[in-house]
This record gives structure tokens, C-alpha cells and sequence, in this order.
């Protein structure tokens, strides 16, 4: 059962597979119109997945450093503990 | 350059520690196929590569590498938590120890640290590529839990040109 984190961490986590994925296929096939659709579309989705975890929970990326005025980046927990898994 | 994303590509949540096998998979991390050499080959080898599809499948390959050298790190800081003085000495990973204590350092589990040693630039892409062939394919070996049947070499390392890396991690802990 995963939480609420964990789930918000869960999507951004697929998104950014497609992304990646998507970006290591079209380095060798960059005429592949369809591959740069793909790609852009999950690029939109893995934007939206970061920014609802970084407004709901912490910051993934520097745009998320800064939390209701208070400088979160290095003041929340780093990706090697448990607790952030 | 880099920029870095405050998450593991993959979650690590290690339940138990366990130092024996924080012995073993430090090889993952700082051996010869591991992913710090992963990274590094992949990384200097882009700057001579002939044309900008191999320049751009090392550069994000690379890239990749590093954050799978991060989920092996977090696997092995996870192992190593609240261990006794009983459990470091019966596991073997007392001779880690004694010069790292559970800090995460670079080595393969032949107690050999990462040397640039492990992997070669040449200039020529194709000695350059066959040593990634060779370096990345040694995943079968390093993976049984993984792998039923040998694979081979070349189908394993065009699969990973083409984006399929889920074998970067190892078994269930």
C-alpha cells in the first residue's frame, strides 16, 4: 500500500522513464516524428507529476528549492534514506 | 553539465541490514563493471565518438550511469545502518570497516578501490564501443538472479543502446 508520497513519487517516476526512454530512442532515430510526439508528451506529463509533488510534499528540482519562504532543498530528507522511498 | 533531481531513479527501502551482502554489492558500485566505471567510460568516451547519434547515446547514458551509482550507494548505506561491533565482525565486512566504517566509498568487494584502470578511452569508436560491449554485457554474470539463460553479447548490448536498462539493479534484497 503506498502512500500518498509515495504515489505522487511513483508517477513521477514513470513519467520520467518515458521521457528518458523516449530521448535514448530518438538520439539514434531523430527523424522519427512520432518518437518527438511521444516524447513531448510525456515531457508535459512529467512536468505536471514534479510540480504536484514539489506543491504537495518536497523539493525534486531547483524549482521546487523554496517552500512557503523557507529554503527546502538541503533541509528535507536526501533520496538514500528509507524514509524517502 | 549536470543537474540533479532531489529523488533515486527507483525506490531503495531496505528493511533488514545486512552487511554480507553490503560486501558483495559494493562491487556494483566501485568494481570493475560497475557503474561508476559505467559512467565514466560512457562519459569520456563521448567527446571522440565519430558521430552525434553514439555522441548522444553516451552522453545520456552516461548520465544514467551516475544515478544508478546513486541507488547502489543508497542500497549500500541501507545495508549498513545500526550494525553491531558482533554482526561487523561475523559478516566479513569488518575489513571494510576498519578503513571506512560504514561510509560509502568506492571499492569493489576484492577490496581493490575504483581505478580509472577499469575502463579505456581510446579515441577509436570502435575499440571504445567493443569495450562497452564487454563491460556492459558482463551483466550476466554479475546478475544471476536476473538472467535464466546466457545472452548474447551482442543482443544484450543493442538492447541497452536502445534504452532498456532495468538491469542495473540487483536482486531483491
Amino acid at each position: 500500500m503506498m502512500t500518498e508520497k509515495q504515489k505522487a513519487m511513483d508517477k513521477i517516476r514513470r513519467c520520467a522513464f518515458a521521457v528518458d526512454e523516449a530521448r535514448l530512442f530518438l538520439d539514434t532515430h531523430p527523424m522519427n516524428k512520432e518518437a518527438m510526439e511521444f516524447y513531448q508528451k510525456h515531457l508535459e506529463l512529467y512536468n505536471k507529476a514534479v510540480a504536484d509533488f514539489e506543491n504537495r510534499f518536497a523539493p525534486v528540482s531547483a524549482s521546487g528549492a523554496v517552500r512557503n519562504g523557507k529554503w527546502a532543498w538541503a533541509t528535507t530528507a536526501w533520496p538514500w534514506e528509507r524514509s524517502e522511498n | 553539465m549536470w543537474s540533479y533531481q532531489k529523488r533515486l531513479q527507483y525506490p531503495v527501502n531496505i528493511k533488514k541490514p545486512n552487511p554480507t551482502a553490503a560486501k558483495i554489492i559494493i562491487s556494483q558500485l566501485g568494481g570493475p563493471d560497475g557503474e561508476i566505471a559505467a559512467s565514466l567510460r560512457y562519459l569520456n568516451q563521448r567527446y571522440s565518438a565519430p558521430c552525434k547519434e553514439v555522441q548522444g547515446i553516451l552522453n545520456d547514458i552516461g548520465t544514467e550511469e551516475l544515478a544508478h551509482m546513486e541507488m547502489v550507494s543508497a542500497i549500500l548505506y541501507q545495508l549498513t545502518r545500526n550494525l553491531s561491533e558482533k554482526e561487523i565482525k561475523q559478516s566479513g565486512f569488518d575489513t571494510y570497516f576498519v578503513d571506512h566504517t560504514t561510509g560509502v566509498y568506492p571499492i569493489a568487494a576484492s577490496g581493490v578501490p575504483f581505478t580509472a584502470s577499469y575502463f579505456q578511452s581510446s579515441g577509436d569508436a570502435i575499440a571504445d564501443l567493443v569495450e562497452d560491449l564487454a563491460a556492459d554485457a558482463t551483466i550476466t554474470k554479475e546478475q544471476p538472479t536476473f538472467q535464466k539463460a546466457r545472452k548474447p553479447l551482442i543482443s544484450l548490448t543493442f538492447r541497452h543502446f536502445e534504452g532498456f536498462r532495468k538491469n542495473g539493479i540487483p536482486a531483491i534484497i
